[in-house]
């Protein structure tokens, strides 16, 4: 038994009626707020918003160049997408390494993203695709870069009254590699001791002529690294720059010491990861310019 | 005894299996019956605290309270153990953070939780001891008042300093293991029914159920033939529960309370308020010479054993007798030493001191074996124990240890093909080997018989009325098989009823590696019993004389050759009310006249059970991640009865060792909590272990076991640890002396010592 | 806290069901209906696969959905999977493999195979250590588990 009451939502409509109240916390898989409810880590009182038959929350499509993700589709409807395949594999290989089939079949992207854990694995991805959520509530909806939605560990800007909506980003254009790459500590249903995503896009030359790296488990959110980026940025990709972009990222990172590993290893492996998923980002570009 | 078995050895398919499959099988937090109270415990938030005030008031003002309990409500004795030092609810002070304290019984389990939560414990905190090694130097705070070294144990033979005064090389090394949990699937659980003719009926998931009643009528005040304990399935044991904690906890509750309780504990409870394996440190010097014969070994140990003795000093007796290993020393001389901290206990857990203890000389051989330039496999062959050996415990072995050299060459076969392996780009693969030893049977002085009862049913079936309940391991279906060999019986036709202490005898713990060939024995000596009351049966009714009537195969022959089926006179015998009903029952041997007297209780162990295990890794260097790839696990059963079920032993087995090796670490976290849940604490998941799992059983039957078989269920865990960290050294350089292995450690290590193929880690615990 | 009332089918039957809200799935199949085969071993963790049945199809553990997320939905659970309790070609399986020991992650098991086994059909040995990582087992080490899988695959081909 949970301590809490339940209130489910028929429509978005209700949902934005009921999220007033102060003690409203939506209810989408579950797989973060439960056990955090029984772990008695989540303030009280609660209301749970049950908004499993919001199915309007649950799609991924393509219009004019952007895709929409609905804020409840879950990992495994995500990992399945042809379109996600096509567009954006490492947001793919980043949900797919959530947890258990299980957990997948119940975890939301939505929920991912509002839970606001600094090792959210589909968020680093969904950084280098600059994506933006779109936050609704019942007079207004607005729009926010990712990148300013998760404020703090377990912390976003949504106001009181707000849900996230649907999560939007850019097809990437051509000539274009991306990859996740997460190191845990064991292989089945491991949290991300260090996780990092990568997109690089070349010009006709092969030089990289647009560059995003980011990090999940390196910071108290999951982050950009802007002096990776620069030094990626107008060069030609070699192990030797990779490395110097892994150079480049610790002044970026700012890891802790857990349980799972200390800061010191997390910067090492942050930057073994890095160069690893540079390699494999440039080889997938590079299939893409022939 | 048939030498052509017929059932002994084949993969017979237990019999709950489909009960299980099916989910009909019901573990005792299955049995919900109508009007059961719950109870939760309120428990100790601090290491170590006085008890200054308990306040029940608001508990009991709760909607749906039946009671709020203390250890003064207790009737009869508050304490139990071997070592009765342990209260069953805290009395005063609180020794580990997890103690149970306060008992709240109510309609159902949300109010109970409840007016669990309203409880008002006023403690005032003290000073905690949690490292062992501390909590032996004055002036460490005291768990108990008598000391914190719970127990000491010296074994001695040769003459130490001559040793190493002759030999070629000296050297020392310090090795530590960390606290690991058994973690069976199946939580604490218990469920207790008061009956108005003051008797009590308490289900238990529990290895040793009569202890558990003895101890439940102690803490009753009550005649031990007042308290029935009964077990249903019981979801995995590995040790953790030879624990009689929460059982007596329940009585207590149905009791007091005169009605029926549940009790289920979480997994949070599990972590801390029941045995774990033992954190140890263990100090090596050895002495060899240049040849690789070890010619002294001087052990020191120390066993973290936590707030309460439970079999603590059992398992510091029997690691002391393992430090040795499976090898011959004449000089050696072990002193170990179980401590009493402020940490969740320590107890019983599958290998029982074994796994520590090869862990340290498993990794010394490899590194005595680089120091001379000798490989593992031949330092290991110079030194094996023989046929004719004498132990540090001066006992002589017998054919126990026939079959070592054997396995020896199996894994030695093992190594030489996996070397062969090449490692995936980027890896670097290693093979490491470790041999293992595993007492059976409880030591000598304890009394270590076990008792059970046959009945040939009227319709000709066997009914094993057995004095142990099955774990999951697949006990009753060895007893299943053996009976029915015994008697030339298919399978089918021998059965088992559950287990219940009033109709069954004593049949002992189950633990120790001794079931197969314990129960096994009394299985056949209970058969010869029932052919014998068939044949006496016969003779009567027949009026023929009972020296020419034989038994085979379920049917009767008589003098004129004419045979009758066993049911024409088990129907017979029950109609008359006699039913052929007959005690089978086994003692494990500690002859006199060849067990050395010379020391303390449990102590030595005659039997042993040897094996080998090979790992080959895949280790990441840059990164410190261990892939172990595969994994060879060679084993003397000494025969095997049920194949699958032997398999499935050491396949569980090696996988429990691969999450002691690589993941598994009940510590303290820096909020001053234990681990207590399965995100932080990592068992190997089926992505986690081995795809090439290989079982090689060799069988060197024992003279005396049942058709040969001696036993398996703990040594298969032993060995994983010591070939894992072996091998990781054979691929990357790096020596982890202090388990687990973590990426962290690897990587500490390898940023000064890459390919330098130098000892490393340093220990910390 | 509030009640609701909920509408579901449970291994094939319709059900209403007036209940409190605040209570997962878990424990109203095993309080409610008796059904104990899904069963508790991480404490809702969500670690350990015990508790797996299946919604709409899927396999998820019971012990985080809560009651008012199957409205409307199908849940399917280890005593449902053969309309007469006999023997399902995946349990047959498990038992012929050897893969049950102490039982107790079975039921959880065995669900999360049927799940596999209805969108893959003939899963590679990677596929199904995927599948079943949710599952934790103590006793078997998985490699008869896996074996069950792979038997349950053949035959269930067979039989189509
Ligand atoms: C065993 C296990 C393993 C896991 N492993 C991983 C892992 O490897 N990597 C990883 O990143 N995560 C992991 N998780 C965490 C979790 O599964 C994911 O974060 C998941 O995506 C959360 O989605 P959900 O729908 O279940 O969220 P919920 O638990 O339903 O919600 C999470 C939070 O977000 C809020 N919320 C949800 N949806 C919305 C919305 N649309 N608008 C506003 N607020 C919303 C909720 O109120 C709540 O505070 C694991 C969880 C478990 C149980
Ligand atoms: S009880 Fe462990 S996953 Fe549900
Ligand atoms: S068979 Fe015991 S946990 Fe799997």
């Amino acid at each position: 038994m949970f301590d809490c009451e339940v209130n489910v939502a028929k429509s978005c409509t209700e949902l934005t009626q009921i999220l007033i109240e102060p003690s409203a916390r939506i209810l989408a898989g579950g797989t973060d707020i439960l056990p955090g409810m029984r772990k008695n880590s989540i303030g009280k009182p609660i209301t749970l918003i049950d908004v499993s038959q919001l199915n309007e929350l649950s799609y991924i499509r393509e219009h004019e160049g952007q895709i929409d993700i609905g804020a409840l589709t879950t990992h495994s409807k995500l990992i399945t997408s042809p379109l996600l395949l096509q567009h954006a594999p490492a947001l793919i290989d980043a949900c797919a390494s959530i947890g258990s089939t299980q957990t997948r079949n119940r975890g939301t992207l939505g929920g991912n993203l509002c839970n606001a854990s600094p090792a959210a694995d589909s968020v680093p991805p969904l950084l280098c695709l600059e994506a933006v959520v779109t936050l609704s509530s019942h007079d207004n909806q607005r729009q926010v870069p990712l990148s300013d939605f998760i404020i703090g560990p377990g912390r976003t800007c949504l106001k009181q009254g707000e849900y996230l909506d649907h999560i939007t980003f850019a097809v990437p254009q051509k000539h274009t590699g991306t990859s996740f790459m997460k190191l845990g500590r064991r292989n089945g249903m491991s949290i991300a001791v260090v996780s990092t995503s990568v997109l690089l896009r070349l010009d006709q030359q092969g030089n990289i002529e647009y560059a995003r790296v980011a990090f999940g488990s390196a910071a108290p959110t999951p982050i950009c690294s802007h002096h990776a980026e620069a030094a990626l940025t107008g060069k030609t990709p070699s192990a030797q720059l990779f490395s110097e972009a892994a150079q480049a990222m610790r002044t970026d990172i700012n890891p802790i010491d857990d349980l799972r590993a200390s800061r010191e290893y997390r910067l090492h492996s942050a930057g073994v990861l890095l160069q690893r998923a540079l390699q494999t980002a440039w080889h997938q570009a590079e299939m893409d310019l022939r | 005894m048939t030498t052509n078995t017929s059932v002994i050895g084949k993969p017979e398919i237990r019999k709950d299996a489909a009960f299980k499959a099916t989910g009909k099988a019901q573990y005792t937090a299955d049995l919900q019956p109508e009007h059961a109270a719950y109870a939760v415990l309120v428990r100790s938030p601090h290491h170590h605290a006085d008890i200054l005030s308990i306040d029940k008031t608001l508990a009991l003002q709760q909607p749906g309270v039946i009671a709020v309990i203390t250890a003064e409500d207790i009737p009869g004795l508050k304490t139990f153990g071997l070592i009765p030092d342990q209260p069953a609810l805290a009395i005063n002070v609180v020794r580990h953070i997890g103690e149970p304290v306060v008992l709240v019984v109510a309609a159902d389990k949300a109010s109970a939780q409840s007016a669990a939560s309203k409880v008002v414990v006023e403690y005032k905190k003290l000073n905690a001891v949690l490292d062992p090694i501390e909590a032996l130097i004055d002036p460490s705070p005291l768990v108990h008042p008598a000391g914190n070294l719970l127990a000491q144990f010296n074994v001695e033979s040769g003459d130490l300093d001559s040793g190493f005064s002759k030999a070629d090389i000296v050297f020392e090394e310090t090795f530590t293991t960390q606290r690991v949990a058994p973690a069976y699937m199946e939580m604490e659980t218990s469920l207790a029914s008061y009956h108005p003719d003051g008797t009590i009926s308490v289900w238990v998931s529990s290895q040793e159920p009569f202890i558990d009643r003895a101890r439940i009528a102690a803490a009753l005040n009550l005649e031990v033939e007042k308290v029935h304990v009964l077990s249903t399935v019981i979801g995995g044991a590995f040790g953790g529960k030879e624990d009689s904690s929460l059982a007596i906890i329940t009585a207590i509750a149905a009791w007091i309370t005169k009605g029926t309780v549940r009790m289920v504990n979480n997994r949070s409870e599990s972590f801390v308020a029941h045995p774990k394996r033992h954190p140890v440190k263990i100090h090596l010097k050895i002495g060899a010479m240049n040849d690789g014969t070890i010619i002294a070994l001087d052990g020191k140990v120390w066993l973290n054993t936590g707030a309460y003795a439970s079999y603590g000093p059992a398992v510091g007796s029997l690691l002391t007798e393992m430090v040795a290993g499976p090898y011959n020393i004449p000089n050696v001389t072990i002193e170990t030493k179980v401590i009493y901290t402020h940490t969740p206990y320590s107890g019983a857990m599958r290998g029982f001191g074994s796994p520590q203890a090869h862990f340290a000389i498993e990794s010394a051989m490899d590194m005595l074996a680089e120091r001379l330039n000798i490989d593992a496999v031949e330092i290991r062959r110079k030194n094996i124990l023989q046929t004719g050996d004498t132990l540090p415990t001066r006992v002589h072995l017998n054919e126990t240890a026939l079959g070592l050299e054997p396995i020896l060459q199996h894994a030695s076969a093992a190594v030489a093909r996996l070397r062969k392996v090449k490692a995936k780009p980027g890896k670097h693969s290693g093979v490491g080997l470790a041999l293992a030893m595993q007492s059976m049977g409880l030591g000598n002085g304890i009394p270590d018989n076990s008792n059970h009862r046959l009945e040939w049913l009227p319709d000709g079936r066997v009914l094993i009325h057995l004095g142990v309940p099955d774990l999951g391991q697949g006990l009753v279906t060895v007893a299943e098989q053996i009976t029915a060999e015994a008697l030339g019986l298919p399978f089918e036709q021998v059965v088992s009823s559950p287990f219940n202490t009033h109709t069954v005898l004593n049949g002992g713990v189950v633990c120790a590696s001794r079931m197969t060939y314990l129960v096994g024995n009394a299985m056949i000596a209970g058969a010869k019993h029932l052919i014998q009351e068939l044949i006496d049966q016969a003779a009567t009714l027949l009026n023929q004389p009972k020296d020419q009537i034989t038994y085979a195969c379920g049917r009767i022959t008589l003098p004129d050759g004419n045979t009758l089926s066993a049911s024409e006179f088990t129907s017979r015998a029950a109609e008359q009310g006699n039913p052929i009903l007959v005690e089978a029952s086994a003692c494990f041997p500690y002859p006199e006249a060849t067990t050395p007297q010379h020391l303390p209780i449990g102590l030595p162990h005659v039997k042993f059970l040897f094996g080998a295990q090979v790992a080959r890794v895949e280790v990441d260097a840059e990164l410190g991640i261990v892939e172990v790839t595969d994994l060879v696990a060679i084993h003397d059963p000494g025969k095997v009865i049920n194949r699958l079920g032997a398999e499935g032993q050491i396949e569980g087995g090696v996988v429990m060792g691969i999450g002691y090796a690589l993941y598994e670490d009940m510590s303290l976290k820096s909020n001053d909590q234990w681990i207590n849940c399965f995100t932080e604490y990592l068992l190997p998941t089926s992505l986690d272990v081995p795809i090439n799992l290989e079982v090689q059983m060799l069988e060197y039957p024992e003279g005396d076991g049942p058709y040969g078989a001696k036993g398996l269920a703990e040594i298969c865990t032993v060995p994983t640890a010591p070939a894992i960290t072996n091998a990781v050294y054979n691929a990357i350089g790096v020596r982890v002396k202090d388990l687990p292995i973590t990426p962290e450690k690897l990587y500490q290590a390898s940023q000064t010592h890459i390919g330098n193929h130098q000892d490393t880690t340093e220990s910390k615990r | 806290m509030n009640k609701l009332t909920v509408h579901f089918t449970l291994n094939q039957q319709s059900i209403r069901l007036e209940t409190l809200a605040a209570r997962s799935l878990l424990d109203v199949l095993r309080e409610d209906f008796a059904l104990t085969g899904a069963k508790d071993s991480c404490g809702g963790d969500g670690e350990c696969g015990a508790c797996t049945i299946l919604l709409d199809g899927e396999a998820v553990n019971a012990c985080l959905v809560l009651i008012s997320q199957v409205e409307g939905r199908h849940v399917l659970t280890i005593e449902g999977l053969t309309p007469d309790g006999s023997l399902h070609p995946i349990q047959n399986a498990y038992v012929q493999a050897g893969a049950i020991q102490c039982g107790y992650c079975t039921p959880g098991m065995v669900m999360a195979t049927k799940a596999l086994l209805d969108h893959t059909p003939q899963p590679d040995e990677t596929q199904i250590r995927e599948a079943l990582a949710g599952n934790l087992c103590r006793c078997t080490g998985y490699t008869k588990i896996v074996q069950a899988v792979q038997f349950a695959a053949t035959e269930l081909h067979h039989d189509n």
